[in-house]
């Protein structure tokens, strides 16, 4: 009897885990992926559609019986990749109207002295940050988000090593453009 | 200028080998300019930090505009529709009361004075705008009680009736009573009409503050005195 009921059972048993972890993963990471992708220069509705079709394809690989192994490194490579895939058609987003708001945002006017320090200090982090290739910033994105080298390799396809290398020489650039 | 060959970055993310990040740690607790580098490389680490999360803030924030137009649209098209509701209320209840037309025989002899006292005509051309409503709004009077005799129609003819009663179908506020003078001998032959009996008058007015059409409805004005009168 028993040995009829464990076929059954552990495919159950492996669905209700699987849709239980991908909720939990879903509460866990739909934010930073959000920030990831529109920090990519996706907009808010673009990013909402690739996460949406990421938790699918979660869904679905899970479902096919796919690894478990990574899960946060698959995702993010999957919604990384759908996203380059956009960007290919649409040009990048981000541009002086949206600069405007992350500027009022950022710079605190408590007096028109620290005002004027602020501003400038703004526009020089946001020209270093244009400064920076598009590995040094998906790189630092990544690392943003609280993935580790190990993961950001994974996701962009990268060594580990060069992955260390790269976030080194981005926040050296950063550095130096910020302290000038 | 200190040139230690270590990763610090990689130091502060936590992802040195054990062997590496302990010599790190010891050259930093004794090298000044190193720790003066790592405040700055963590100070730079933040600011690009603070940077996303303002960039993804502020796509958020600009996300919410293009919804609100047409929430704006909802909200007055559901405006429009309720006051349009309002609007058709008062119209239905009037269709509900049958038009009274008078009798053929009665037509020709519509040979009535109206006399409308002037703050009733100045009032009418400010009611007219509200045209669909007003253009169908009917005021009952009752004509004063005629007098068959011939030794009193004479005073009858004269003496302006009085709007006895007046029923305002529009749920706007009544007009003023409009008093309504009619020559008895100009509307019934000596004769005809019983003492005691009297008429409610039925009278449309048109937008242009004309009569439309005047219907009479008989009733029976010794009830209707004893009512009044205490």
């Amino acid at each position: 009897m028993s040995g009829e009921s464990v076929p059954l059972a552990l495919p159950l048993a492996r669905l209700a885990t699987d849709t239980c972890e991908a909720t939990t993963l879903y509460r866990e990471l739909r934010k930073p992926l959000l920030r990831y992708l529109v920090c990519l220069g996706l907009t808010a509705d673009e990013a909402q559609d690739v996460v949406q079709d990421t938790f699918v394809g979660l869904h679905q690989h899970l479902a096919g019986g796919g690894s478990q192994e990574n899960i946060r490194s698959w995702l993010f490579r999957v919604a990384h990749n759908a996203a380059c895939d956009r960007q290919n058609s649409y040009q990048r987003r981000h541009s002086a109207p949206l600069d405007a708001q992350v500027e009022a945002s950022m710079v605190d006017e408590a007096t028109p002295e620290q005002a004027v320090l602020e501003k400038e200090k703004f526009h020089r982090l946001r020209t270093a940050v244009r400064l920076l290739t598009d590995p040094e910033r998906e790189c630092l994105l990544l690392r943003a988000g609280g993935l580790r080298y190990r993961e950001i390799a994974e996701i962009l396809g990268m060594a580990t090593s060069t992955v260390g290398d790269t976030v080194e020489r981005a926040i050296k650039k950063l550095t130096e453009k910020c302290n000038v | 200028m200190c040139d230690f060959p270590g990763k610090p970055i990689a130091w502060m993310d936590h992802e040195l080998p054990e062997s590496e990040a302990a010599d790190l740690e010891r050259h930093v607790a004794a090298c000044a300019e190193c720790r003066e580098r790592l405040a700055a490389y963590e100070c730079a680490s933040n600011a690009f930090n603070a940077y996303c999360e303002a960039t993804f803030a502020a796509e958020k924030r600009r996300k919410l505009p293009r919804w609100l137009p047409a929430a704006g649209v909802a909200a007055g098209i559901a405006a429009a529709a309720a006051i349009a509701a309002l609007l058709m209320l008062p119209r239905q209840h009037v269709a509900q009361v049958p038009p009274r037309v008078p009798p053929a025989d009665e037509a020709p002899r519509m040979a009535a004075r109206i006399e409308p006292p002037p703050a009733a005509e100045a009032a009418r051309p400010a009611h007219s705008a509200a045209a669909p409503i007003m253009r169908s709004q009917r005021q009952y009077a009752s004509a004063g009680p005629a007098r068959s005799h011939d030794s009193q129609r004479a005073t009858a003819a004269e003496a302006p009736a009085q709007a006895s009663q007046v029923r305002n179908i529009s749920p706007f506020p009544a007009e003023p009573p409009i008093r309504i003078a009619i020559p008895a001998d100009a509307m019934f032959p000596p004769g005809a009409v019983p003492p005691g009996m009297s008429f409610t008058a039925e009278l449309t007015i048109s937008a242009d503050g004309s009569a439309e059409r005047l219907g009479l409805r008989p009733r029976l004005a010794g009830f209707e005195r004893r009512a009044n009168q205490p």
